[in-house]
């Protein structure tokens, strides 16, 4: 009992100095017992046994004695050896609200308080207590272990779908240019895939895999850019004499030529029936197809060849990318470019937009830069960036699976399946053996076919999506872009 | 000469004691926070020391903000400014003190001793009665958990340094209050002294609703 009790009963000391409930009247009657009794107590040499004894009466009497004399006597427990040092200010603290002449009380023992407060905590008026304002690393390591806790097969399962890595089909495309300044290779939503190779443009039907070539007649320059209108009924040609032709597939004639470039024609895209054009010498020209006069707009701020152009999916904003490392984003109406990021440091032909978020254009650099940075265009602002250890030639993203592949040249020569926004690296695909230079993604976003200096033309099933597939399967059987026929084109 | 011989022989013990002073503090913080769970278990590495296996930090930010809060406790210690180093454990979301880790820095006067005669003046202290003090408390702060109140809440932590008002204070110490917790309860570790300084410990709780299932 005696070993026991101090530390228990110092608590409920304290509980009872803290009870607001206890009437005040009984309190004080028995506080004049308690004085009394003190004034009594034997000396100290039997103390020992007063200290039992009062132990025993503590627990008998009431719970409601102040603990005010003991403390007198009992001086230090198991814990404290020396109680009177540290003070004891929460009991100070309440006794005025017991007592009547609450103010006073207060007042006097406000000093005392303090020193013994000062005293307790170590507080000296003469000395400055400095904190060390610098914030301790946060502990928030929790969530790391959480992380950890989770079933792993979830993360695994859900996320990491299976890529296939080698190509569905390999077609040979003898004669490529080996020129990373052209664009050549353009897939239809009809399914056709059109491929300039050196004079000659050659389309390929992916559903049947019959092969047609554009007669053209005058053999004296080369094919520099091609690209399908909306529907997928024109090809528009961009010459290396900046010669733009507009041919009609199914007749396989040309509808129209709309000269005016003095230099060899990049790029071209649509934009239901404009086609923008980008010239050697740096140039945009926005051509109106349906009227005579073709030239609609020109947009000069490229100071050095323009072989990257985008239009975003809306048609109201053109990305352009040029060799003199630059990326400008020009409204539709617009001659001077909105924004001009010039973080590249080579040249920038790929260019791409996010087809779920119609703010966020892709860009990669040259063999020098080898980033891929990603702009809000909206706010201006750069908002991630990849370092991808060689040169990026072109970038897709895929809707279905919130990812982007980029195709590389020197010195990988690989394709690689970045997810967004996080940029993990889902799939690195070792695609060819000399530098990628088009590629260019099927109407049915399961598909992407590459091109390649080593002169293969070769397509990969890597955004395959099981569950379209089974959709359209009993939808629409005809619509496919999974069924290939033929097997070489020449 | 001989003044200056012993000035220096004092010199060097001074900077012996600090060093063993501060490497104790450097153990003691990193037991506590290891002890308290103010950071997780697995950022802490065991470590021979005191002939005790002492939880030391692996985590580089914390690493660094221990040296660098270490480095000037030093400086104040050599230069006999400091009194007291404090670390209030606190509650992240509403600063609310909930530990206070005190540790009294007090020199011991050579001067005082020899007046005290030679019942007052201490031997020279031996390298394994300090390790052996210093293993005591580091003990009882290891024991302290079963008797401090469960922390529920995520908490962090503060330093508080009790200098004299002529000490040198860089900029990243500023001024604060004692960080005092309401109603609190003490508990004194064991101290430990080298041959200059003498070091106590308490730790003050919070009592919380301690006494509310008694009633």
């Amino acid at each position: 009992m005696k070993l026991t009790s101090p530390p228990s009963r110092a608590k409920s000391a304290k509980s009872v100095g803290g009870s607001p409930k206890t009437p005040i009247a009984s309190q004080s009657d028995l506080f004049k017992i308690f004085k009394s009794c003190k004034k009594k107590s034997p000396k100290s040499i039997i103390k020992k046994e007063i200290l039992k004894l009062d132990v025993i009466a503590n627990d008998w009497i009431c719970p409601a004695t102040p603990s005010k004399g003991k403390k007198n006597k009992f001086q230090c427990d198991r814990f404290i050896p020396v109680r009177e040092t540290m003070g004891e200010p929460s009991e100070q603290l309440r006794i005025p609200q017991r007592e009547s002449g609450k103010e006073q009380y207060l007042n006097s023992n406000e000093l005392e308080y303090q020193e013994k407060l000062a005293e307790a905590c170590g507080v000296s008026l003469e000395k400055r207590i400095l904190a060390f304002n610098l914030q301790p690393p946060s502990s928030q390591k929790d969530d790391l272990r959480q992380l950890y806790n989770q079933p792993m097969k979830l993360s695994t399962i859900q996320f990491k779908r299976r890529i296939l890595t080698s190509p569905e089909r390999v077609l040979d495309a003898p004669g490529l240019l080996d020129d990373y300044y052209l664009n050549l290779l353009d897939w239809s939503i009809k399914n056709m895939v059109a491929i300039g190779l050196d004079q000659c443009v050659y389309i390929w039907n992916a559903d049947t895999g019959g092969v047609t070539s554009l007669e053209r007649t005058n053999p004296s320059d080369y094919i520099a850019s091609l690209s399908w209108s909306y529907n997928g009924d024109y090809l528009a040609v961009g010459t290396s004499d900046g010669d733009i032709q507009i041919w009609d597939v199914l007749k396989e004639q040309k509808i129209r030529s709309m000269l005016g470039h003095t230099a060899r024609v990049g790029v071209i895209t649509w934009n239901k029936h404009i086609i923008s054009s980008g010239c050697k010498d740096g140039n945009i020209w926005h051509h109106d197809t349906r009227v005579a006069q073709h030239k609609v707009a020109e947009l000069i701020d490229h100071t050095s060849e323009v072989y990257g152009l985008k239009w975003n999916s809306n048609g109201d904003q053109l990305a352009s990318g040029g060799n003199d490392n630059r990326v400008n984003i020009w409204d539709a109406r617009a001659s001077t470019p909105r924004l001009t990021k010039n973080n590249h440091v080579a040249a920038v032909k790929a260019l791409a937009w996010c087809p779920w978020q119609s703010h966020i254009l892709a860009s990669g650099g040259g063999s020098y830069d080898r980033h891929i940075h990603f702009w809000n265009v909206s706010s201006d602002a750069r908002v991630k960036s990849i370092d991808t250890g060689s040169q990026v030639t072109s970038i897709i993203w895929s809707k279905d699976f919130k990812e982007l592949l980029s195709t590389h040249g020197f010195p990988n020569h690989n394709m690689t399946i970045w997810s967004y926004p996080t940029l993990n690296k889902t799939a690195d695909i070792p695609a060819h053996e000399s530098r990628i230079l088009h590629s260019t993604i099927s109407p049915d976003n399961q598909v992407v076919a590459t091109a390649a200096s080593d002169e293969n033309l070769k397509i990969w099933r890597v955004f395959q999506n099981a569950r379209k597939n089974e959709k359209s399967k009993n939808s629409d059987k005809e619509n496919t872009g999974s069924v290939f026929g033929g097997c070489t084109i020449r | 000469m001989s003044f200056e011989t012993k000035n220096i022989r004092e010199n060097i013990s001074l900077k012996g004691s600090t060093k063993i002073v501060v490497e104790f503090f450097e153990f003691a913080l990193n037991s506590i926070l290891f002890q308290r769970a103010i950071y997780p278990p697995e950022d802490f590495k065991m470590v021979k020391k005191y002939g005790l296996n002492v939880l030391v930090t692996i985590d580089d930010s914390l690493k660094s903000y221990l040296k660098k809060l270490l480095t000037q406790v030093e400086v104040w210690i050599n230069a006999g400014k400091i009194s007291k180093l404090i670390l209030a454990i606190m509650n992240v979301e509403n600063r609310e003190i909930l530990e206070r880790w005190q540790f009294d820095i007090q020199i011991i006067d050579e001067e005082n001793k020899e007046n005290k005669g030679p019942g007052g003046g201490k031997k020279q202290r031996t390298d394994q009665e300090i390790k052996n003090e210093i293993q005591a408390i580091i003990r009882q702060i290891t024991a302290s958990v079963t008797f401090l109140p469960v922390l529920e809440d995520e908490c962090t932590f503060n330093i508080l340094a009790f200098t004299d008002k002529d000490a040198e204070v860089p900029a990243e110490w500023d001024d604060s209050d004692p960080l005092i917790i309401q109603n609190p309860e003490y508990v004194r570790l064991r101290s430990f002294s080298t041959k200059n300084h003498k070091v106590d410990a308490i730790v003050s709780y919070r009592l919380g609703f301690y006494d509310d299932p008694k009633r």
